[in-house]
């Protein structure tokens, strides 16, 4: 009885671990919470995870970054190490002394305050400028620290 | 654009010239990735590469296996034999919106099986791609450098926690607190240090002046109290005590005017220090209109 209590528990151990496949990731920066398929499975660097062949989707999460969502195809047979670099949120103020301007960026978000506090993803986006219903300007801004943006119409003669 | 590149890569550094494994890898790339060769050429000199751009995307439909690790295990066979490989590497990018997706797959040619396989997402950055490539194929040869993790972190925008600027609004501050008009000279703002240093050097110095009366009065009306109670002389009594009036009305004054300036130093003193704070050095850009001349936008 005792002997086939621990042969049962081997049974068992190998039908759970057979078909599963070894599972690392890695994330910049460290420490971010990785939900794979909505569960939790800690802080990243995540080692020697195990995970069912399928489609599976990862989530990624960190205060202060772009969340990450990635659906991922598992095939069986084989070890896995995924690399997930999360994209850091800036909090950027953009300011005009211009009148009559409304703005608009990635043809998503507009305003026409003189001044706005906003979150932005770190990269280059899409800043388009309208007047009395005309678009007057149009140019990538790159946001890459958190910063404040000035916005003017014309370039003074001399800048400091 | 679907970019197939070939080379037959001969490793020499892993276990000796005599059983050298050989790599035959594929590049399939969705979008040209200029001096892809040429760099994996530098970044592993020690090996030796081919090139051959005949062969087409021959793994393209790997995931629509069951089982990719052994989907192509005969053509891997087959390759192996016919490049005379231990291994082959398969290095795929494929560019999504913003972002691109690094998938590496390495196949033993002895069993024709996937033994690794690696995916990397990550925002699109100049020469990305290029490092990530590099990061995996050195991975995969058991060769890493801290150069190209360096580059990782170069090419990847910073931590907002972890950014640290040379001049910061509590440096201002801070300075301001020590010296008025010091913060904003540190921000660079002159003619706001000057009138800050002025109006506290100006206070400061009446404080100063109106203590120093006030001393003075009060040291006044007390030997003048001592000389009007050591005399009997009607003219110097009078004399004494219309002097001790004097210098008790003007302490009175000196004192209430030292508090004042006192007060007033003080205030400003931390006034200054919390305007040091609130214009102090923060990062901006200037944007100009760019459609009505040819100005770009300049870095503040």
């Amino acid at each position: 009885m005792k002997h086939f209590n621990k042969i049962l528990f081997v049974s068992l151990l190998c039908s759970i671990l057979i078909g599963q496949i070894k599972l690392d990731v890695s994330t910049i920066p460290k420490r971010v919470d990785v939900y794979l398929d909505g569960v939790n499975l800690g802080r990243s660097p995540i080692l020697n995870e195990r995970i069912k062949p399928g489609l599976h989707k990862f989530e990624i999460k960190k205060r202060g970054f772009a969340p990450l969502s990635y659906d991922l195809l598992v095939n069986p047979a084989q070890a896995i190490k995924l690399d997930f670099f999360l994209n850091p949120i800036y909090k950027i103020k953009f300011k005009t002394e211009e009148k009559g301007l409304v703005f608009e960026l990635n043809g998503e978000h507009r305003w026409d305050v003189p001044y706005v506090r906003l979150e932005l993803e770190a990269g280059d986006h899409s800043l388009r400028v309208f007047k009395i219903g005309e678009i007057i300007d149009e140019q990538i801004i790159r946001v890459d620290e958190p910063k404040r943006f000035n916005y003017y119409l014309k370039k003074p003669l001399t800048s400091n | 654009m679907v970019r197939v590149l070939l080379s037959i890569f001969f490793l020499n550094n892993l276990f000796g010239a005599s059983q050298d494994p050989t790599y035959l890898v594929f590049n399939h790339f969705d979008k040209e990735i200029p001096d892809a060769e040429k760099l994996l050429i530098e970044n592993f000199n020690d090996s030796k590469f081919e090139f051959d751009a005949s062969i087409k995307d021959i793994f393209s439909d790997l995931d629509s296996y069951d089982n990719p690790a052994s989907s192509h295990m005969e053509m891997i066979k087959d390759l192996g034999e016919q490049y005379k490989v231990n291994f082959i590497l398969l290095n795929k990018i494929e560019h999504k919106e913003d972002r691109f997706i690094l998938d590496g797959l390495l196949f033993n040619t002895r069993s024709g099986g996937l033994i690794h396989r690696r995916k990397i997402n990550l925002k699109h950055y100049l020469n990305g791609q290029i490092n990530e490539l590099v990061m995996w194929v050195g991975k995969t040869l058991g060769i890493q450098q801290q150069e190209w993790q360096e580059n990782r972190e170069s090419i990847l925008f910073s931590d907002p926690e972890s950014i640290s600027y040379e001049k910061t609004p509590m440096g201002a501050a801070i300075r301001s607190l020590i010296a008025p008009g010091w913060g904003q000279a540190y921000s660079d703002k002159k003619v706001s240090a000057g009138v800050w240093f002025g109006v506290e050097a100006s206070l400061s110095l009446a404080f100063v002046l109106s203590y120093l009366n006030y001393d003075k009065s009060a040291k006044g009306f007390l030997s003048n109290s001592v000389l009007y109670n050591g005399t009997d002389d009607e003219k110097l009594v009078a004399k004494y005590r219309s002097l001790a009036e004097t210098d008790w009305d003007n302490h009175i004054i000196y004192s209430r005017l030292a508090i004042a300036l006192a007060s007033a130093t003080g205030t400003g003193w931390v006034s200054n220090s919390i305007h040091a704070w609130i214009f102090g050095p923060r990062p901006y850009t200037n944007i100009y209109q760019e459609w009505d001349n040819s100005s770009k936008s300049n870095k503040g």
